[in-house]
């Protein structure tokens, strides 16, 4: 229907697009006739306005009548008169009735005007339109006749033949234009019907179009689906804007918790190695660069392989990959050979999954557990010595018990000496328990006071005398030095007894034969001062900070060769702190050590707890 | 009842070291103690007994090294060695039990199991 209309517009146009061609044409034809009858009028009264007058009655006569008469039929001249001063004519070349046509004032006119004039006039009785050319002739410097010639200009018809010949020509080759130019435009608009399409592709959010499937339309129906598609698009951008701001928020906020990430990965005291799926290492944290000794540049995109050339972990992580990542222990202990100080880490693998739930890569971690393997073997040799140190008195109960029972023993003495022997054993076993009991209340932090009047000579004493016995077996002197008076203590009597034993049993223990012990009783202001003082092996300055330490026990010989726990100087110092008192300690190896315990000054009365 | 086996004891602590030597006195045996690994070590070299009983956790030489450099000398010599222990772990069973003629007793042992120990040695030489 559109098209229908289209055509018939377009044919509307051309015929008057024809139409005023030919009108055109015609006024232009019109106006070629006119100027060509002026020039043709002009030229041929001149002409004849140049004979004297007597050519036109004299031998010469005939000449210019044959001459006029052939202009006469030919060129539309339809009458030439030739007429004296009177206005007689001389000469008359005219149809019969067409000189009596000829208006009268027109005749007047061209017979008393000087100079050539040109009158047009309708001739009478006819609808022939004349156009009168009008010359005097001079003889002499007088004016002695007139020469009229009358010319008939047809009616131009708008449709003849030759006008319409070549308005068909015209037509044809119009026609021929406006199919080669609708094939041109066509041509010229397919790129712009693809990019419509494209556009219509672009933008449209359902199926898309197939090519050559969207109407070839005109030019207005692509400008209108370009420009719905550059509204579409003006949308899409302004959506796409939106999600880029969006996405661009997100990535600042994924960036952001990824620095955090990073910043905790590098702030633990963990080894840390990621690394993609082909073994690359993608992240490493500043614990492990340290650990490696290298730089993050020698490190990233780098095969695991080159950078930790450690053959245990490599041979654990491909029986890992080999497991094909089955459940089960990802874990094994290791230490680096190139670290002089022979830590032992946790060296744990997992594995990092992607979307799909599929392996995307490695994440190896490296925990230090150096102090807690030594924790663990301290604790397990505390264990063991405390095993043995219980199972040695009750193997002598148990030995020396049977043989009484068995009556391998007559001798009265020796049966005396078993007896005792017994005793002893079971006063050291309770005395060992005790001390178990101590250390597990001090572990549970449930170790309370039992405080009382303690006085300071009888802690002295009593304390000298328990190690007394050891000292003489290998010949030490002790030496003592007390205060000319003795302050009481407000303080747990059995734990102080114990806290003081212990530092004199480690002075008698860790020096050697012929050698010397001070033990002072000072007292001060505000506290009561006990100091032991030895010239035995002393303590090296690495194992000076930890003596009181639990389980901590030095490694030097000729203190292992000596029976101890570990737990001595721990339970001394806790029982001290618990008093409110301080200990000290100052040594230097092969010189001998000083303890210093200060324990403060407490008023007493009775019924205080 | 006169026996010529020599029954060496070490051990740091004394009413062990008394007990077992009385035990063995008794049925017969000659008996020598040391009070710490390196001098059993010396011991073994010196008199060449027939059995060692030692302790593990002793000052100088420790139990399991005397018993390692005891088991050098048993190519040349042949001699039981009994390992008095507190708690026999599965490591402290390997170490023993790739030695020669080595046997252990758990703390608290009956005498008459090491005397039947070291009777069921000779038994078998004999």
């Amino acid at each position: 229907m559109k098209v229908q209309r289209i055509s018939i517009a377009i044919l509307v146009i051309f015929v008057i697009g024809i139409g005023i061609f030919a009108q055109t044409l015609h006024q232009q034809e019109q106006r070629s006739r006119t100027q060509d009858l002026q020039h043709r009028g002009n030229y041929l009264v001149s002409l004849v306005a140049l004979h004297p007058m007597e050519n036109f009655l004299g031998s010469k006569r005939d000449y210019i009548v044959k001459t006029l008469a052939e202009y006469v039929t030919s060129d539309g001249l339809i009458y030439c008169i030739v007429q004296d001063q009177t206005g007689s004519p001389l000469l008359s070349l005219a149809h019969r009735d067409v000189v009596a046509k000829i208006p009268t004032d027109v005749e007047q006119r061209s017979l008393y005007v000087n100079g050539l004039i040109q009158q047009t006039y309708k001739m009478v009785g006819t609808d022939h339109t004349i156009s009168e050319f009008a010359k005097p002739i001079f003889e002499g410097g007088q004016r002695s006749g007139t020469v009229r010639m009358g010319f008939d200009l047809p009616p131009l018809s708008m449709f003849s033949l030759e006008r319409i010949k070549l308005m068909g020509i015209m037509a044809f080759f119009a026609f021929s234009m406006a199919v080669l130019v609708y094939y041109g435009v066509t041509l010229a608009l397919r790129p712009l019907h693809e990019v419509n399409q494209n556009f219509r592709n672009i933008c449209i959010d359902t199926v898309p179009v197939a090519p050559g499937t969207v109407k070839n339309g005109g030019v207005g129906e692509i400008i209108k689906g370009l420009e719905q598609s550059v509204i579409k698009l003006k949308d899409r951008y302004e959506k796409i804007q939106a999600e880029n701001i969006d996405l661009t928020t997100k990535y600042g906020v994924i960036s952001f918790e990824k620095h955090n990430v990073f910043s905790i990965l590098d702030s633990i005291n963990y080894g840390i190695i990621v690394t993609d799926i082909q073994d690359n290492i993608t992240h490493i944290n500043s614990y492990m660069l340290n650990l490696l000794g290298k730089k993050q540049d020698e490190v990233i995109d780098h095969l695991l392989g080159e950078v930790l050339s450690h053959d245990q972990i490599t041979a654990f992580l491909l029986q890992q990959d080999a497991m094909k990542q089955s459940s089960g222990a990802r874990y094994i202990e290791a230490t680096f050979p190139e670290l002089d100080s022979g830590e032992s880490f946790l060296v744990s693998l997992s594995y990092l999954s992607g979307r799909k739930e599929d392996v995307i890569g490695k994440v190896i971690s490296f925990k230090n557990i150096t102090s807690e393997k030594s924790a663990e073997n301290a604790k397990h040799e505390f264990i063991t010595r405390i095993t043995h140190e219980l199972l040695t008195p009750l193997t002598t109960i148990n030995s020396y018990n049977e043989m009484l029972m068995d009556d391998e023993i007559d001798n009265i003495e020796l049966q005396k000496e078993f007896y005792n022997t017994i005793n002893e054993e079971t006063k050291r076993l309770t005395s060992l328990v005790k001390n178990l009991l101590n250390i597990s209340k001090i572990e549970m932090g449930s170790l309370t006071l039992h405080k009382g009047l303690v006085k300071s000579d009888w802690l002295f004493d009593d304390s000298l005398t328990t190690v007394e016995g050891a000292a003489q077996k290998k010949n030490i002197t002790i030496e003592r030095n007390l205060p000319d008076s003795f302050p009481s203590l407000f303080a747990d009597k059995e734990l102080l007894k114990v806290a003081i034993i212990n530092i004199l049993g480690n002075a008698v223990k860790y020096t050697p034969e012929n050698g010397h012990i001070q033990f002072m009783l000072t007292e001060q202001d505000d506290c009561i001062i006990f100091e032991v003082s030895d010239d035995g092996y002393g303590i090296s300055k690495e194992d000076l900070p930890h003596v009181f330490d639990k389980f901590y026990r030095s490694t030097d010989p000729r203190v292992t060769e000596q029976t101890g726990s570990g737990l001595g100087l721990a339970l001394t110092s806790e029982i001290v702190r618990l008093h409110g008192g301080e200990i000290e300690v100052k040594s230097k190896p092969d010189e001998g050590s000083h303890f210093k315990i200060r324990l403060p000054k407490e008023e007493y009365y009775l019924g205080k707890q | 009842m006169e026996n010529n086996k020599r029954v060496l004891v070490i051990d740091d602590e004394a009413h062990i070291r008394r007990v077992i030597e009385l035990k063995f006195k008794n049925q017969g045996y000659h008996v020598i103690t040391a009070t710490n690994g390196e001098e059993g070590l010396d011991l073994i070299k010196s008199q060449q007994p027939d059995v060692v009983i030692t302790d593990i956790m002793m000052p100088k030489l420790d139990g399991r090294a005397l018993c390692e450099r005891a088991n050098e000398l048993k190519e040349e010599r042949p001699f039981l060695t009994i390992v008095m222990t507190c708690r026999i772990s599965p490591t402290e069973k390997d170490w023993i039990s790739q030695l020669q003629d080595t046997v252990f007793v758990e703390k608290p042992f009956s005498l008459q199991t090491i005397l039947k120990c070291v009777d069921h040695y000779f038994g078998n030489q004999e």
